[in-house]
């Protein structure tokens, strides 16, 4: 007979008791305990990561290794990394400054202006083409389009338009996904008031869903300046003593601890890259997922 | 001034009529990258007209011999590669990935859950290149020892990598499809006194079935397009791997290794393009697919 605390877990199954009853509960322990694991799974494969790349870089990281520039035999093998920080915040500056205009514009159509047409239907399943094409195809239409075809040469300005088109249709998704996010109450009581849809989106929308819009930004931001295969051939260069020009090629992060690895330069160097690399990141990450958290709860 | 004055509100409606065209004018040009670059991927392929290597030798037949007098440019490795390492990866991830959905959606207590997401947030937010390096520094050292292989890298690495880097993708569409079952069809399974393994298998598994479809996709297209991890650790061979413990060179990786030295309009460039346009082509058909699979998950919430 089943007890009292299982009558109560498995309500209606009184009925059911006996063998077959003991069996089902039995199974449905074990896998209950097998989607636990799972999720212990998910959960310990990001801690052990970060965990290891801190414990292997630590040591690296100095003063030295974040404001000086690369030296030694072969080059890189010791000084630091400066050039390529500079590098991966110009580019992403850059293409942000590009994309952010283009992005914010068409978020705010798609969301506002084209709502319900099939024109915009339409639209956002390019955007989301756009979002899908892998890193490795935006470096090579880099190089072809950029690079070689407007002779723009491997160049720090290649570099940030290619970024812009990567973060063209993740800063534009989640600028119309905060703005559908808003209650359409507002939309109605201002419009019936006779305000202009600008004014709308400045004084009613804008204040609710910016905190949705900079995440995306952030998060747009953070995943095209941790990739390193769209500028490895349209704005990276080995070695730079730092000091920026458009159209100069650049060090960065990504680039720069792939060079150490695949040359087998370094590890230490590699792994103190990887840890800055990685703490940026999730530093950055972390304000969008806060700001997003928080922008959950809209004050008036 | 009578603020509603007709003056005004003329200025009101032209300024509102230029910020609409502005935004408009923004979202054609952002929208016409992705035609420009599909073009333009076409062009410098040359496939429409004049690509210099017969198709079914591209694709099939040849190896990839630049160097060889004549040269030959096959892509047959990279493809087998590429299959090889996203295949493995997507067995991997897929069963873990919807365990973890399935964990997050139905039975982890809230503050679980509340871990759970940020937890697969940061794994997706990793780089690829530091996935490489973590791959390197870990699994490739170890496999030298435990393997007796006089280089580590392989693409049995690769893909375990990789289904590492795919895991997030497919767990957080996963979790979502589960949660998006209507609460109808929960509490009328719960009622009848099913168990939690019953409803996933018979009831949540059904009505979920095209948002996994969707997830697996994804993971599937995330795996195809990934480059610097693979790059890292597939050990960039040019020959054709014949099992998992064989080094490769997954189509990512054969473009990332070969496009810097590669001279501008040549065959090899022409060559190139082409599996970068296959590649493109590829993607975007999965895309469609997600995007047909979502369709059918809103529909399903909303009926």
């Amino acid at each position: 007979m089943p007890t009292p605390e299982q009558t109560l877990k498995y309500p209606g199954a009184t009925m059911a008791a006996g063998d077959s009853f003991r069996r089902a509960v039995s199974r449905d322990r074990f896998f209950q305990g097998l989607l636990w694991a799972c999720g212990l799974c998910g959960f310990l494969l990001p801690v052990a990561i970060i965990a290891y790349l801190l414990s292997g870089g630590i040591h690296s990281l100095s003063r030295t290794f974040i404001f000086d520039y690369p030296r030694g035999t072969p080059l890189g093998a010791r000084g630091g990394i400066w050039p390529a920080i500079q590098g991966s915040f110009a580019l992403a500056a850059l293409g942000l400054g590009l994309s952010l205009p283009l992005a914010l514009g068409g978020g705010i159509y798609l969301a506002e202006y084209g709502r319900g047409r099939a024109f915009a239907t339409v639209v956002r399943f390019l955007v989301e083409c756009l979002a899908a094409v892998p890193m490795i195809i935006y470096g090579l239409f880099g190089y072809a389009f950029l690079v070689v075809f407007l002779k723009f040469g491997v160049s720090l300005l290649a570099g940030g338009i290619v970024l812009a088109f990567i973060m063209f249709p993740i800063i534009l998704i989640s600028v119309q996904e905060s703005l559908l996010a808003v209650d359409d109450a507002y939309r109605d009581m201002a419009l019936s008031l006779g305000v202009t849809r600008f004014y709308l989106f400045r004084k009613v929308l804008l204040p609710q869903a910016w905190r949705g819009m900079v995440a995306g930004v952030v998060l747009a931001v953070g995943h095209a300046v941790g990739s390193a295969a769209p500028i490895l051939f349209t704005a990276s260069i080995y070695f730079s003593k730092g000091g920026l020009d458009l159209r100069e090629p650049v060090m960065t992060l990504p680039t720069h601890l792939y060079n150490l690895v695949s040359e087998a330069i370094s590890f230490d160097q590699a792994f103190g890259t990887a840890l800055v690399l990685i703490l940026g990141l999730l530093l950055f990450n972390t304000s969008a997922l806060l700001l997003r958290r928080i922008g959950g709860v809209n004050s008036p | 001034m009578n603020p509603s004055s007709p003056r005004i509100g003329r200025i009101r409606y032209l300024s509102d009529a230029v910020v609409r065209g502005c935004c408009l004018l923004a979202l054609c040009l952002g929208i016409s990258f992705l035609l420009l670059m599909i073009g333009f991927m076409w062009r410098e392929s040359s496939l429409g007209i004049g690509f210099g290597i017969n198709l079914y030798h591209f694709l099939v037949k040849e190896p990839w011999a630049p160097l060889a007098t004549p040269p030959s440019y096959g892509i047959a490795h990279a493809v087998i590669s590429t299959l090889l390492v996203a295949g493995l990866s997507l067995v991997l991830a897929v069963p873990l990935g919807f365990g973890i959905g399935l964990f997050t959606a139905e039975i982890a207590p809230l503050p679980v859950q509340q871990i759970m997401q940020p937890a697969l947030e940061v794994l997706a937010g990793i780089p690829s290149v530091v996935y490489g390096f973590f791959g390197y520094v870990t699994l490739v050292k170890s496999f030298e020892g435990w393997f007796d292989m006089p280089t580590g890298e392989c693409l049995l690495i690769a893909g375990i990598i990789l289904a590492v880097m795919i895991l997030p993708f497919i767990a957080s569409t996963a979790a979502e499809t589960f949660r998006s079952i209507p609460g109808e069809l929960k509490d009328a399974a719960f009622s009848l006194g099913v168990t939690h393994l019953y409803a996933s298998r018979r009831i949540f598994w059904r009505a979920a079935l095209p948002g996994l479809f969707a997830a697996v996709a994804l993971g599937m297209a995330r795996a195809l397009g990934e480059t610097l991890a693979v790059l890292m650790l597939a050990g960039n061979s040019v020959a054709v791997p014949h099992s998992l413990f064989d080094r490769g060179q997954p189509l990512t990786a054969l473009l990332a290794t070969e496009l810097g030295e590669t001279a501008v309009y040549s065959v090899k460039y022409q060559a190139l393009f082409a599996s970068g346009f296959f590649l493109l082509v590829i993607v975007l058909g999965i895309n469609i697919l997600i995007w047909i699979m979502k369709q059918k998950v809103m529909q399903h919430a909303h009926a």
